[in-house]
């Protein structure tokens, strides 16, 4: 039984020539396919997907350099802040000690400008 | 081996202080931090600026105000201010010893003593010391000590003499009659012409 079925599955299934006109009426059909939309055209889809591809990491790149400058900007600020306060405090103590500087240098002149004391009376002066 | 390891990070570990520590200065005195004294005295003051902390205050100085231009003229040739001042309730109540180790320093060659008062009656003790170094005084030295009060000061660098000449008064900075130098004898003056 298999082999009747198998003979008819041949049978079916045997190249046969093309009926006549085919050829004709495959190639009158042609010029009608052509008349359809135009496909897009091929470059534009190279584009389309790098932009698709690419857009995320971009993005993500721009917002890690803005994030970056932005950082660098506070971080100026910041030892801007920082140094004019320790400036600040520099000159105030540079300011005192010359306030004390000029308080001693006073005592000494003071000291050496007085008038000697009478003999007996314990000074040095140079 | 683990014990050499050991003994080796020991060795660094002590020995790395000496190497952090920059050489003094010439004119740089070695002031003690009198952090004992510190705790006992009513009032002190404690200054330590360095080359670098010293520019840096001489730069935020305004130079509106006639004190601070004045100082920030004195200051650009300064490598250095070290001032260390106690006030105490008590007479003498700060150790001798403090301060004659500073001044054993001070007589090193090159250090001259240019005023010595020293009033037994008062307990007063001034001395005023300049490092001279090529011509030029390289550092400034102050000892002063009082019954209540001992100050040290130390300016490191090429001091001006006719700089610190030129703020008497502002910081009520007497006139020493320090010599800076030979004198130019004066132009002839004009006489007013009728």
């Amino acid at each position: 039984m298999s082999e009747n079925f198998e003979n008819e599955l041949r049978r079916a299934l045997r190249p046969i020539d093309a009926p006549d006109g085919f050829a004709e009426r495959v190639m009158r059909a042609l010029p009608a396919q052509r008349d359809r939309e135009p496909l897009p055209a091929p470059e534009a889809l190279p584009t389309r997907r790098l932009v698709r591809r690419f857009a995320v990491p971009a993005a993500f790149a721009a917002a890690l350099v803005v994030s970056m400058l932005l950082g660098q900007h506070v971080a100026d600020v910041q030892r801007q802040r920082t140094e004019q306060q320790a400036g600040l405090a520099a000159s105030r103590e540079l300011m005192e000690a010359l306030k004390v500087t000029s308080q001693k240098l006073d005592l000494a002149y003071q000291a050496v400008k007085t008038p000697p004391p009478p003999a007996g009376d314990e000074e040095n002066r140079t | 081996m683990t014990i050499r390891i050991a003994l080796l990070l020991a060795a660094l570990e002590s020995t790395a202080p000496v190497l952090s520590q920059t050489p003094p200065l010439k004119g740089q005195l070695n002031i003690p931090q009198f952090a004992a004294l510190a705790d006992k005295a009513s009032e002190s003051v404690n200054v330590t600026l360095d080359s670098k902390l010293l520019s840096l205050g001489c730069r935020f100085l305004n130079a509106e105000d006639p004190e601070q231009a004045d100082a920030k003229k004195l200051c650009t040739s300064l490598s250095g201010i070290y001032v260390r001042s106690y006030t105490f309730d008590k007479d003498f109540a700060y150790p001798k010893a403090d301060i004659e180790g500073v001044r054993r320093q001070l007589s090193a060659p090159g250090w001259n003593r240019i005023v010595e008062a020293k009033s037994n009656k008062e307990g007063t003790n001034v001395d005023v010391f300049v490092l001279i170094d090529n011509d030029k005084a390289a550092g400034l030295g102050i000892i002063a000590s009082e019954p209540r009060q001992f100050t040290i000061v130390n300016i490191v660098g090429n001091i001006d003499l006719e700089q610190l000449h030129s703020l008497e008064g502002k910081f009520s900075i007497p006139n020493l009659g320090i010599e800076t130098g030979p004198k130019t004898p004066e132009a002839p003056k004009k006489k007013p012409q009728p």
